[in-house]
């Protein structure tokens, strides 16, 4: 099997715009689940509102579309109710940091077990590009004409913080790494978080000058720096620039976690 | 195997263009029936995927399948076998 017998070739092609990175992050997605070995019975894909949560409904499997921002109760129910159940949610950042910022942290301390990934595209793409709380400081979007001036969330850090077992950070260019990633979330016992930044060319990009969309995957891959690279400029002294955001596996830890698979 | 864009899926995004490491997607010329450039392929039997997909029994290489965000590349079989019209670039 590949990935691609795990699409409803049905519902194919997808209502996502041209160049939209979340077709990138469902490939992925879709390839460490199959390379896990999982069969669709015992699969299921959990996702809120928006247009990264429209994910579910093109995959071959049991799945909820839930209400805007909350995909993890939902999720929680269903691991509790049926822990041999294998759960993957899919999320935006919106959907994830903003209206359901609350049980985003809650099941991080739960250590529950699923693995969420999270597209962000750093602002609301299905209501027509509203600014979100990853939105960062400058970027123009619909309720930020002027630039937004209020500092962004750093979603792995509140991952970390709030006591997820396993937490990641790639973009939809690092397509292998951002798999491999996922892959290891699945196989980690607890809560596992893995953000993808992904462009929405149609909001984001076209409002923040990227042209094409290929120009802010080029941004993506120019801005993203290794967790390790940092700390070895930083221990030379050398100052890093503030667009630039940290990629990588981020955590990864054992602590007791809630609903495994016995 | 036959490297294939699906025009009923491509929704013309150029970034197979920009991740090929062989630089086999070139950007398309001319709109399709649906109004969408495709784009076109050079010499698609220089694709690792293309040449030793079967003989190592596992996908090569693939970083455009996951990244066309429309599902629209895929191998195909070829019948009959053509011969490699290019040499293999070191
Ligand atoms: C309770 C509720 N409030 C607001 C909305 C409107 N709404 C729909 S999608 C969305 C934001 C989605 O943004 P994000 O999660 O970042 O997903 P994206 O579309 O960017 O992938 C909002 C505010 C809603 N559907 N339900
Ligand atoms: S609005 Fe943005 S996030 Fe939504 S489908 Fe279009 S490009 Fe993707
Ligand atoms: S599999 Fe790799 S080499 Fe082959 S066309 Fe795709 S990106 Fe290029
Ligand atoms: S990445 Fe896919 S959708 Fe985009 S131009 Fe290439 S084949 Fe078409």
């Amino acid at each position: 099997m590949t990935f691609e017998d795990w699409f409803r070739v049905d519902r194919l092609p997808h209502i996502y715009c041209a160049g939209c990175g979340n077709g990138t992050v469902i490939n992925c997605t879709l390839a460490a689940v199959d390379e896990m070995g999982w069969n669709k019975k015992e699969t299921v894909f959990v996702s809120g509102i928006g247009c990264s949560s429209r994910a579910p409904g093109y995959i071959m499997t049991d799945s909820l579309h839930t209400t805007h921002g909350r995909a993890l109760a939902f999720a929680t129910g269903v691991k509790l109710a049926n822990p041999a159940l294998n759960i993957v949610v899919f999320t935006g950042d919106g959907d994830l940091a903003a209206i359901g910022g609350n049980h985003f942290i809650h099941a991080c301390r739960r250590n529950i077990d699923i693995t969420v990934v999270c597209m962000n595209n750093q602002i609301y793409g299905m209501t027509g590009g509203q600014g979100s709380p990853t939105t960062p400081i400058g970027c123009l979007s619909t309720t930020t004409p002027y630039g937004s001036a209020e500092p962004a969330f750093d979603l792995c850090e509140l991952a970390i913080a709030a006591g997820a077992n396993y937490v990641a950070r790639w973009t939809s260019y690092h397509v292998k790494e951002f798999e491999r990633a996922v892959k290891a979330g699945l196989e980690t016992p607890g809560f596992s978080f893995i953000e993808a930044l992904v462009q929405c060319p149609t909001y984001f990009g076209r409002r923040n000058k990227f042209k094409e969309v290929t120009d802010q995957v080029e941004y993506l891959k120019t801005h993203a720096i290794l967790r390790a690279k940092r700390d070895r400029l930083i221990e030379k002294g050398e100052r890093i620039p503030d667009d630039m955001f940290i990629i990588g596996e981020l955590a990864r830890r054992n602590r007791p976690a809630m609903g495994v698979k016995l | 195997m036959k490297l294939t864009i699906d025009e009923t899926r491509c929704k013309g995004c150029n970034l197979c263009t920009k991740v090929c490491p062989y630089k086999i997607f070139v950007e398309g010329k001319k709109p399709n029936l649906r109004g969408i450039v495709v784009p076109d392929l050079d010499r698609p039997e220089r694709c690792a995927n293309c040449r030793l997909q079967r003989l190592y029994g596992r996908t090569l290489c693939g970083v455009c399948q996951l990244t066309c965000p429309d599902q629209a590349i895929h191998w195909e079989d070829e019948q009959p076998y053509e011969p490699m019209k290019v040499a293999i670039e070191y």
